[in-house]
């Protein structure tokens, strides 16, 4: 075990570094609480993510048949590390090389690809995830957005709910019911948002503007060469797509580097010498890190090309724990953070609070760790 | 970064598991509150996997290894300490080592016995001595799953040694953090088996969701303490340390808690071997100030 970074590491985080100095705005940190799918960042990144991909730091860890450079998983780590304690200046392309760059490599068509991967690599494409509706969230196999077949094409009606990123998007990976089979009969579709009978309402949240939405299908037409995969494939998809999805975002390295912001903060102000500011500001740097441990030990076996499974819900659920308690660490020793004093640490918060919704609730993270980690019988259903 | 073992701790690890099979697999039907093996501490010293921590190339991450192993038996020795504290002392200091703080002698010691050598261990000193019958009270009674004495007196002449008391310590939250790592791992174990087989309302207690969460829970604590504890060993930073022992104590309260929860009455009797684990990291709860004492040791390591 060597837990030292090697040089050609430490070099590619000290690049990212300096390619952020230099190209970020000066004001980028107050910039950067309109939140990733706000329309300020949304338009930001696609310059931002057209100069990443300049520089060949968008997608270095893909192939270089698709446009990457097969760098390993570590420097895809260093780089979403950098890119969120950053404040993920990418906004909602980060989801295009976290996850559904890679499932289109694994499950997409050729023309799928051709059509596709350019736009992902060259930073000017932007996805939705149309997953979870009014009546499906945690349990998203109960979806009934429906595509019925009609020649060679789908038509698509149906309803999706705190869907980020939709009203800007340009491609919703749609996840809808092709049959009633409960898990054998969801398929996904690849669907341009500008198809006629598509309409995205924005819901206002506190996590920020433009960040989640409803999308109504209303007897939408989708070709079938549209389809991702076979028709019933979509829950293995989805499976890989959230392993990705899981550990695609290291927030605990944003949680860690917002705790060491407030702690700085909290010095500053002369609040930082008691002893129970500073036992409480350590309970959360050791759930962070043990959050960024777990999410390593993953890492490195993906290096090791093994494939990972449940495993990487237990990583997820480590950093749960750890943003929540950065959360209410900054809420009670630094309440002004939430009311605007220090940008940095409100856009933490509101990011951080999602970190048990998103990419699949932590109790369903707990519910796959019991059952497949620990091997415990499953609950009667 | 390479997190994969080496060839040199797979073997390790490897010889362990041959070595310790017959442990492992003792019939522990009313074990006993202690469990103390002096053949398996015999088999271990005699392999030389106790002083693996001497070694340069095998270092005190390897030493991690073989304690965070060794912590998941139902047998215990002494291993910890002498792991990966007793390099910092010498090959000639005699086993078992046992740690003591300065100003806190009155505290039960784990494997405190006449012949072990008691570290006693100040803000800015290191002193040892090989305790005498004279020296130490056994503790037959305690409620801790290691065989443990009192300290009732010091001979006046103690060894001095020429090692940092904050270099001891920082070894002592590595050790402390292997140990509870592998108590955990293995009580954690325990608790899914018995949750599996014991039935009530007509089906396995480990298919109702209050229970799933929690375990679930452990074993996030117990993944993370393991890669926590096995990072601080191999880089000895205080900050490192301090963490992973925080860890270790945080998580020691709250899963000892709910395994025994969770095994009812049986976790209450000697027929289980549950307190084997649990009563061993009940006995890790409070070295060095218990998590307040690591909380403020990481503070002051991360943030000044």
């Amino acid at each position: 075990m060597n837990f030292e970074w090697t040089q050609d590491e430490e070099a590619f985080r000290q690049r990212l570094r300096e390619f952020l100095a230099a190209t970020l705005p000066q004001d980028w940190e107050r910039f950067s609480q309109h939140g990733p799918a706000s329309p300020a960042l949304t338009d930001y990144a696609r310059t931002f993510c057209g100069r990443l991909a300049d520089e060949g730091l968008l997608t270095p860890h893909w192939t270089r048949e698709i446009g990457g450079q097969g760098l390993d998983p570590w420097h895809q780590t260093i780089l979403a590390e950098e890119m969120w304690i950053a404040g993920e200046p990418r906004g909602g392309q980060y989801m295009n090389v976290n996850w559904v760059g890679p499932t289109l490599i694994r499950y997409g068509s050729d023309a799928q690809k051709a059509r596709y991967l350019p736009a992902i690599t060259g930073g000017r494409a932007l996805w939705c995830q149309g997953f979870s509706e009014p009546g499906s969230g945690s349990d998203l196999a109960s979806l009934r957005t429906r595509a019925t077949r009609d020649g060679d094409v789908y038509r698509v009606s149906g309803q999706k709910i705190w869907t980020s990123y939709a009203g800007l998007a340009d491609t919703c990976f749609l996840v809808c019911r092709t049959s009633d089979d409960r898990k054998q009969g969801i398929s996904i579709l690849l669907v341009p948002m500008d198809t006629p009978g598509i309409t995205v309402r924005q819901i206002p949240s506190l996590i920020g503007e433009g960040d989640i939405h409803e999308v109504f299908f209303d007897d939408v037409v989708v070709p079938v060469e549209a389809r991702l995969g076979e028709e019933g494939q979509a829950w293995e998809i989805i499976g890989y797509s959230l392993t990705n999805e899981r550990l695609g975002i290291p927030r605990y390295a944003l949680a860690r580097a917002a705790l060491d912001r407030a702690v700085a903060l909290l010095q500053t102000q002369g609040e930082f010498a008691g002893e129970a500011v500073r036992i409480e500001a350590a309970h959360a740097a050791a759930l962070c890190e043990a959050a960024r441990m777990a999410s390593y030990a993953i890492v490195d076996r993906r290096c090791r090309g093994e494939v990972i499974g449940a495993e990487s819900s237990s990583a997820r659920f480590a950093t749960v724990m750890a943003e929540r308690r950065v959360c209410e660490f900054i809420v009670e020793y630094l309440p002004q953070a939430l009311a605007d004093a220090h940008p940095y640490l409100k856009m933490h918060h509101q990011r951080g609070i999602v970190a048990g919704i998103a990419a699949g609730a932590a109790e369903i993270q707990l519910n796959i760790i019991a059952s497949d980690v620990l091997k415990l019988p499953r609950e009667p259903r | 970064m390479d997190l994969s073992l080496t060839d040199d701790q797979i073997a390790i690890l490897d010889a362990i598991d041959t070595l310790t099979r017959p442990y492992a697999g003792a019939t522990l039907h009313e074990a006993g509150f202690a469990l103390a093996s002096d053949a398996l501490d015999r088999d271990l010293a005699e392999g030389g996997f106790l002083d693996i921590g001497f070694d340069p190339d095998l270092g005190a991450i390897s030493a991690a290894l073989v304690v965070e192993r060794l912590a998941r038996l139902p047998q215990t020795v002494e291993a910890a300490a002498s792991a990966l504290i007793r390099p910092l002392l010498g090959d000639a200091t005699p086993r078992p080592l046992c740690l003591v703080e300065e100003g806190k002698t009155h505290r039960p010691v784990r494997f405190l016995a006449p012949g072990a050598t008691v570290l006693l261990v100040g803000p800015d000193r290191v002193r040892s001595f090989v305790a005498g019958p004279e020296h130490v009270r056994a503790e037959p009674e305690a409620l801790y799953a290691y065989p443990m004495g009192s300290l009732i007196a010091q001979p006046d002449d103690l060894t001095d040694h020429a090692v940092s008391a904050d270099d001891v310590r920082t070894r002592w939250r590595a050790a402390l953090a292997a140990e509870a790592a592998g108590l955990l791992a293995a009580a954690l174990d325990s608790t899914a088996t018995y949750v599996t087989d014991r039935q009530q309302f007509g089906r396995p207690l480990a298919t109702f969701q209050a229970l799933r969460h929690r375990l679930a829970e452990a074993q996030v604590r117990t993944n993370g303490l393991y890669w926590l504890a096995m990072k601080a060993a191999a880089t000895l930073d205080a900050g490192d340390a301090a963490l992973a022992a925080l860890h270790a104590q945080e998580s020691a309260r709250s899963c000892v808690y709910d395994f025994h929860q969770f095994l009812g009455a049986m976790g209450m009797t000697l027929e289980h071997p549950l307190h084997l684990w649990t009563y061993r990291l009940k006995a890790l709860i409070g070295d060095l100030g218990g998590r307040g004492g690591q909380a403020l040791v990481a503070a002051n390591a991360l943030w000044g």
